[in-house]
């Protein structure tokens, strides 16, 4: 019974952990941009929902879309503005550039909203419910729902929508899609902007499942990375998938091995994916 | 004589500091098939790509009574110039259909769009069975009829095609150059750029014949294929 109930808390969080992981992998298909602030975006999404609530008094869950869009905005100027610089160039140069993001997103967070741990208390936060003898933690099977619900979102968009014909198409073949009408700049930036959308989405139902400080970018990040490896760039529900295992993988380590070794378990992951199927792991849209 | 659909005169482009053509004039009328010839290294490509605006270019360079030069590739694209570029760069992990829905995604005209979908797959029927497969798992022919077909969706006022014939079985390029025919007879102009002179011959009205950057040669095509140069390096004599 144990064992079921570490099962259902793995699945439940590892499908936000997929979530996370959504907006990076979409942003590395498309942009071939490993983003390393991807972590200090979910986090700024978080803070976003954290005052929706604490300040204005909105419900955090009602405050997520407020998160969505604010950082949509934000990610599609960082693209306009900055990153587009960098796009589709030396992989040193990307990663340098959205280090230094990560550093100077951090450290203004550390500013305006300083060091405190902060956590987004609705009061529904401590529910739960008994099904077939198990504890379901309903803030967290809202989590898991919302992460299906965005990633499904996501899968339609691209595969179904013409905005989402350009974004595969500007990723499979940049020159016929320049000759055939798409703004690469433009497509960049929205891409982008979806992607820190999704970061913000994360960012809130994590501030309400676990707590929220300006430190949380980079280990999101790293643990984001292991998931789209895992679950490859080009379909939004492997890399929800890829974040399950993810979840239960370490849960169980910490149910087994011990709490602190949950971040040597994604990693040991992720080397093992990389020496089993290599090419498999890195297939854009 | 009408205005002409493109006008090129004194054009020079080149890749950075790398001069590539210098003074070249060229004009189509509105429904002519042209064929640009030359052997490798001509330019020819280079010419394609100042005209669709890919690469910085000096000179002359109109569509339609309008100047090209200022324009980005998306806006050349939007006035109706469409490339059916060298070694076909379909989406390869898209469907057919996906494929041909891109060439049409400006468009604003349902009722076109669904009549040019039923013309397209009547030139090419061997699209419409595989319009759900990848068009990256086709072969070298089917490509390039996915690729012709993805133009043509886009209504194109000018139709460029980049070596149509590279690599592919004689048979399947004189299919090629039969649907060419229809397409003109929607209206369509066409730039035919090719190696294969004697394809290119078999179809055009005119032709240009390029060398290192300059046209060293224009004419209707019973002319120039009459033209001892031109037969010598070009046709072969016999």
């Amino acid at each position: 019974m144990l064992l079921a109930q570490v099962l259902l808390n793995g699945v439940l969080l590892g499908a936000l952990y997929g979530l996370m992981a959504l907006g990076m992998a979409l942003v590395w298909g498309v942009l071939n941009i490993v983003n390393l602030a991807h972590g200090a975006l979910i986090m700024l999404g978080g803070y976003v929902v954290y005052y929706c609530y604490t300040l204005l008094g909105i419900d955090p869950l009602l405050a997520l879309p407020v998160a969505m869009a604010s950082m949509f905005a934000t990610g599609y100027l960082l693209q306009r503005f900055l990153l587009n610089l960098i796009v589709r160039g030396a992989l040193l140069n990307t990663l340098l550039i959205t280090f230094g993001l990560d550093v100077v997103i951090t450290y203004l967070g550390q500013v305006v909203f300083t060091a405190d741990f902060r956590t987004i208390n609705p009061s529904y936060s401590g529910a739960n419910f008994m099904l077939l003898g198990l504890t379901v933690p309903v803030l967290r099977l809202i989590a898991f729902g919302i992460a299906l619900l965005l990633s499904s979102a996501l899968w339609f968009l691209l595969n179904k929508s013409g905005l989402g014909r350009a974004i595969r198409a500007t990723a499979q073949n940049l020159v016929a899609a320049r000759l055939y009408g798409v703004d690469p700049r433009q497509v960049y930036a929205v891409t982008f902007g979806i992607g820190a959308a999704l970061a913000g989405a994360a960012g809130g139902l994590y501030g309400m499942i676990s707590h929220l400080t300006p430190y949380i970018g980079s280990s999101l990040t790293a643990k984001s990375f292991v998931i789209a490896i895992l679950g490859g760039l080009a379909n939004p529900f492997k890399v929800i998938l890829g974040g399950i295992v993810v979840g239960v993988a370490e849960s169980l380590a910490a149910l087994y091995i011990g709490p602190t070794y949950t971040d040597v378990v994604s990693f040991l992951l992720l080397v093992v994916i990389l020496v089993v199927r290599p090419a498999h792991a890195l297939r854009a849209a | 004589m009408t205005a002409p659909l493109l006008k090129i005169s004194g054009l020079n482009a080149g890749y950075g500091a790398v001069p590539i053509l210098s003074d070249v004039n060229l004009t189509i009328q509105e429904r002519e098939i042209v064929a640009l010839v030359g052997s490798n290294g001509a330019g020819k490509t280079t010419l394609l790509r100042a005209v669709s605006r890919i690469i910085p270019a000096t000179g002359l360079l109109e569509f339609a009574g309008t100047d090209l030069l200022p324009l980005s590739p998306e806006e050349a694209f939007a006035r109706g110039i469409v490339q059916v570029p060298e070694g076909r760069q379909l989406f390869g992990r898209m469907t057919v259909e996906e494929n041909l829905l891109m060439g049409c995604r400006l468009r604003r005209d349902p009722g076109g769009v669904r009549k040019s979908f039923e013309w397209v797959y009547r030139l090419f029927p061997i699209l419409a069975e595989r319009r759900r497969q990848l068009a990256g798992n086709m072969s070298g022919g089917e490509q390039q009829m996915c690729a012709m077909a993805r133009a043509l969706m886009a209504a194109p006022r000018l139709l460029i095609i980049d070596e149509m014939s590279l690599g592919l079985a004689p048979v399947i390029v004189d299919q090629l150059l039969v649907v060419l025919n229809d397409v003109r007879a929607q209206g369509m102009t066409i730039l035919l750029v090719e190696q294969d002179v004697f394809a290119a011959f078999a179809v055009a009205d005119r032709a240009y014949v390029m060398e290192t950057g300059r046209i060293v040669r224009e004419g209707n095509v019973t002319e120039l294929s009459k033209d001892p140069a031109v037969r010598d390096a070009y046709l072969g004599s016999d």
